[in-house]
């Protein structure tokens, strides 16, 4: 179907996707790197801060785009990142 | 040939006993020909024992005189001259079989096609070219040899390539028959454009109510092999012996899915749905509608986070609990036989965008119809509710804007799209069923309401209230705050300029032939129409029949058509196809190449140029080995022989240079010889007079079945003989009906171009032309052109030319 799309679509609100809360124990971070490479919607960057290591943790660029797979936490090898889902009460203000 | 007659080879050292029948075909030839000034020319031809002109040669009259004929003068040789052998070559080969003759021993003179349809105001100058004709055909049918021809074996298996419902109603009818089909899909699910659309005219029934039984059947159906997400890469082979080459994509999804849809709940990637034209979304696994077949989800692995191989979200598959996810699928390639192919790849639609007069794409609340089809639908992604874009509000006036795309040379194409007019009738007739207040205006170049019940659609339309204005907008313009469209045109029924408001705008789009049709028309050696669908081998009388034999169409692949006569087309195709593999057999025309033992030096020349691999090189006993069956046929390893050691049966060389040197005998200064391959150049000729394109009389065509078969000696040959100008004509590169051989004719006259700037001969007088069958002005234009060198050449020119190709009139003296 090689229609070209023009209009957007008309559902869009309906569809509620899981809004995140990333936490980050920056001072836990050796400045790996590896969260920032493997997330696939690329929420993070690195900052300019220095941590307790002596190294440059990442930050948070757009929570918003995160999906939650979790990856970051699975790739960390210092604990260092975990996501939480929002609570709806929260999720829904936002 | 059945093989109930004898070959007789005594008929070699037979006086040979040619009768000509010259056709009047009513005044189709006799009014710009001398029918019996030509017959009286050919009766003193050599081994002419009788010739005649006759009204109609082709009606049971006509072809029981040729029978008679047979019989009672003992005629050995059959020349008919009248319309193209493309038309009815069949006809009269049958009657001479009929009379004991061998068909090949039958020739036909066009002079009907390619003489007086072409030469409609110069009846002089017609009835000299169609003597010529006609004296080309007798040196060609005193040469001929009588064939026998093969049998091949048909495998009674059908493809079929579109799954829309003319695919879907192919494969079921094939399948019903009790042959095996492979349906090859390219989408996710089979259903094609029917399941899209919400009602169906005239009869207003749901669409995918009465197609969802189908495609179950299809998916269920125990002689189908469905095949999905899937794309034909190769076909080889050819007639009831297919070779099929299928890519299949992986789903990610196994068949223990049991579309419960848990997987595409907890899928964090959202995109919108091609279905829904993405006015709905759907999620990276999805499915693509609810009556899908396949039922089977499908990963979009464009969209998915795990599409460079790491696994970073497994949510479906911890979703799933089944377990049918499997990332690790991967690409397949399914090796397929099939005997006869259909092809039903359907149509795409227009892109409005490109129309800037409509602002479509820029101002909201202007929706193709196909929109509105997903709009309108109970399923769709508004349930059913019609709602403008804009603020998603009901739309209490409304325009339907006709042949968008459609009837216009300058935005869109040429044709009528066929089922616009209806569907938007169907449309408003819609809304007036769910809102009856809404005010619905209907712009329109033509009302086109030509089929069973069609009419009485669109008076039920009128008395409903349905305004219908004659003329298309000039212009839509949006008011800014409201988003109202204020249309703006004239109404040429009334001359008055109209301005109205509504509240929404819907582009009746039309259909275009597939983005992708030419990977099929390659794949499977077809032809196109100028509009770009695929053509068939005659337009009234084998409607879905492709020229290459063993293919047929079904659907909007042809042209653009409504539901009905998709599936009448597919169920034609089918049947034809059914024809075919019934008899199990084909026979193939004996056209294939002889090769003489003691000339071949093995070189293996011919085994390089063969586009079919037909004939492979035996080094030890240092011959080569021609495989029949496989032989397309083309010639073009008997052009390539540097020895001479291969003849194509039919098209041999003696054969063609007697009828090089029948053009040449008188005026040769003054004539073009064409070599023109029978698939594309000749029927492209054919075309010109069918539609009576006018062109200068001075060009004889000599019909080979590719240009690859045309040996440079015969060019020389006829330069040697004094000819002003040669035209070298076939398919265009890619387009080829033997696969690639036309290459081989670009190689060659490449070359005889380069010989002729070494020996100071002005090259323009070989002229090579790549022609479609549906491009006749393309042809007649290149005859124009070639008239003008023909004008210039000196007789000087043609003396040098002689002599520099004197070797030629040496080259298989023809008795």
């Amino acid at each position: 179907m090689p229609e070209r799309i023009r209009h957007p679509p008309l559902d869009r609100e309906k569809i509620k996707q899981p809004k995140a809360e990333i936490h980050l124990i920056k001072d836990q971070c050796k400045g790996c790197g590896y969260c920032i490479r493997y997330c696939p919607m690329k929420v993070l960057e690195e900052s300019q801060e220095i941590n307790a290591m002596g190294v440059h943790p990442p930050k948070v660029v757009d929570e918003s785009k995160c999906i939650i797979c979790s990856f970051c936490t699975t790739v960390c090898p210092d604990f260092a990142i975990f996501v939480v889902e929002k609570p709806c009460e929260k999720a829904c203000q936002a | 040939m059945t093989g109930k007659e004898e070959l007789e080879p005594k008929q070699n050292d037979e006086e040979i006993r040619i009768g000509v029948y010259v056709c009047h075909c009513g005044l189709n030839i006799a009014g710009s020909v001398d029918c019996e000034e030509v017959s009286k020319f050919a009766s003193a031809l050599p081994h002419v024992v009788l010739a005649k002109d006759n009204r109609y040669t082709c009606s049971d009259q006509g072809q029981e005189i040729i029978r008679k004929d047979i019989k009672e003068h003992k005629l050995n040789r059959v020349v008919v001259a009248s319309c193209s052998p493309r038309l009815h070559e069949p006809t009269f080969r049958k009657a001479c079989e009929e009379a004991g003759l061998n068909k090949y021993l039958f020739e036909m003179a066009n002079i009907r096609e390619q003489c007086s349809w072409v030469h409609l105001h110069d009846r002089k100058e017609a009835t000299e070219k169609a003597k010529d004709i006609v004296k080309m055909a007798v040196a060609k049918a005193a040469l001929l040899q009588p064939a026998k021809e093969v049998e091949a074996p048909i495998i009674r298996k059908a493809l079929v390539i579109g799954g829309g419902v003319a695919g879907i109603q192919a494969a079921l009818d094939l399948a019903d028959t009790g042959y095996k089909v492979y349906l090859v899909e390219k989408g996710p699910s089979i259903g094609g454009m029917m399941a899209r659309i919400d009602k169906t005219f005239p009869t207003m029934d749901c669409s995918i109510c009465i197609l969802a039984p189908k495609m179950s059947d299809v998916g269920h159906h125990p002689n189908i092999e469905l095949l999905t997400n899937s794309e034909v890469v190769e076909v080889k082979g050819y007639i009831g012996n297919f070779h099929v080459k299928v890519v299949k994509k992986p789903r990610y999804v196994t068949r223990d899915c049991t579309a419960c849809g848990e997987c595409a709940k907890v899928c964090p990637i959202v995109a919108p749905n091609e279905f829904d034209v993405g006015l709905a979304i759907r999620h990276a696994i999805y499915t693509p509608f609810a009556q899908a077949v396949p039922s089977t989800y499908i990963m979009d692995m464009n969209l998915c986070l795990n599409k460079d191989g790491v696994v970073v979200c497994d949510k479906c598959m911890r979703a799933c609990e089944r377990r049918a996810i499997e990332f690790e699928m991967k690409t397949e390639t399914v090796e397929l036989e099939a005997g006869t192919i259909i092809v039903a790849t359907g149509a795409d639609v227009f892109d409005p965008s490109t129309v800037p007069n409509y602002g479509y794409g820029k101002l909201p609340n202007i929706i193709t119809s196909l929109e509105f089809e997903r709009l309108i639908n109970a399923g769709g992604p508004s349930g059913g509710l019609l709602i403008r874009p804009s603020d998603v509000q009901i739309p209490k006036r409304v325009a339907f804007i006709q042949c968008v795309g459609s009837r216009s040379d300058r935005n869109g194409r040429l044709y009528c799209s066929n089922v616009c007019c209806m569907n938007t009738i169907k449309d408003s007739l819609l809304i007036k069923e769910h809102w009856p207040e809404t005010e619905i205006y209907v712009f329109y170049v033509d009302i086109r309401a030509y089929g069973k019940g069609f009419e009485d659609l669109y008076k039920r339309a009128r008395k409903e209230g349905v305004m219908f204005i004659r003329g298309l907008p000039a212009e839509i313009i949006e008011d800014k705050k409201t988003h109202n469209l204020w249309i703006i045109g004239e109404n040429t029924l009334q001359r008055e300029m109209y301005k109205i408001n509504v509240d929404m705008a819907i582009l009746s789009i039309g259909l275009e032939p597939r983005k992708d049709s030419e990977i099929i028309q390659r794949l499977l050696t077809l032809s196109r129409t100028q509009d770009g669908f695929f053509m068939e081998a005659h337009p009234k009388l084998r409607p879905v029949d492709a020229a290459t034999g063993g293919i047929f169409f079904a659907g909007c692949a042809e042209a653009p058509k409504d539901i009905k006569d998709s599936v009448i087309q597919a169920s034609a195709a089918a049947a034809r196809a059914s024809i075919l593999m019934a008899k199990g057999k084909v026979t193939v025309e004996a056209i294939t190449p002889i090769s003489d033992v003691e000339k071949c030096s093995a070189c293996g020349l011919c085994t390089k140029v063969c586009p079919y691999n037909a004939i492979t090189l035996n080094e030890e006993l240092k011959r080569i080995e021609i495989i029949e069956a496989a032989c397309g046929g083309c010639g073009t390893c008997a052009a390539e022989c540097p020895f001479g050691a291969l003849t194509q049966s039919h098209f041999t060389d003696e054969q063609i240079l007697a009828q090089v040197d029948a053009i040449t005998e008188h005026d040769a200064e003054k004539k073009i010889v064409a070599f023109c391959c029978n698939w594309c150049a000749y029927a492209g000729a054919d075309f010109a007079g069918v539609s009576r394109m006018q062109y200068p009389p001075n060009v004889r065509i000599i019909r080979t079945m590719c240009s690859g078969r045309v040996a440079p000696k015969f060019v020389e040959r006829a330069f040697a003989k004094g000819a002003a100008a040669v035209l070298v004509a076939g398919c265009h590169l890619g387009d080829c009906h033997y696969i690639n051989a036309n290459y081989q004719t670009q190689k060659r006259i490449e070359r005889f171009w380069k010989k002729m700037e070494q020996h100071r001969l002005n090259k323009e007088r070989l002229q090579l032309l790549w022609v479609t069958a549906a491009e006749g002005e393309r042809f007649a234009s290149k005859i124009r052109e070639m008239q003008a060198i023909v004008e210039q050449v000196t007789p000087e020119e043609i003396d040098s030319a002689k002599k520099v190709f004197e070797k030629a009139l040496g080259e298989v003296s023809n008795a």
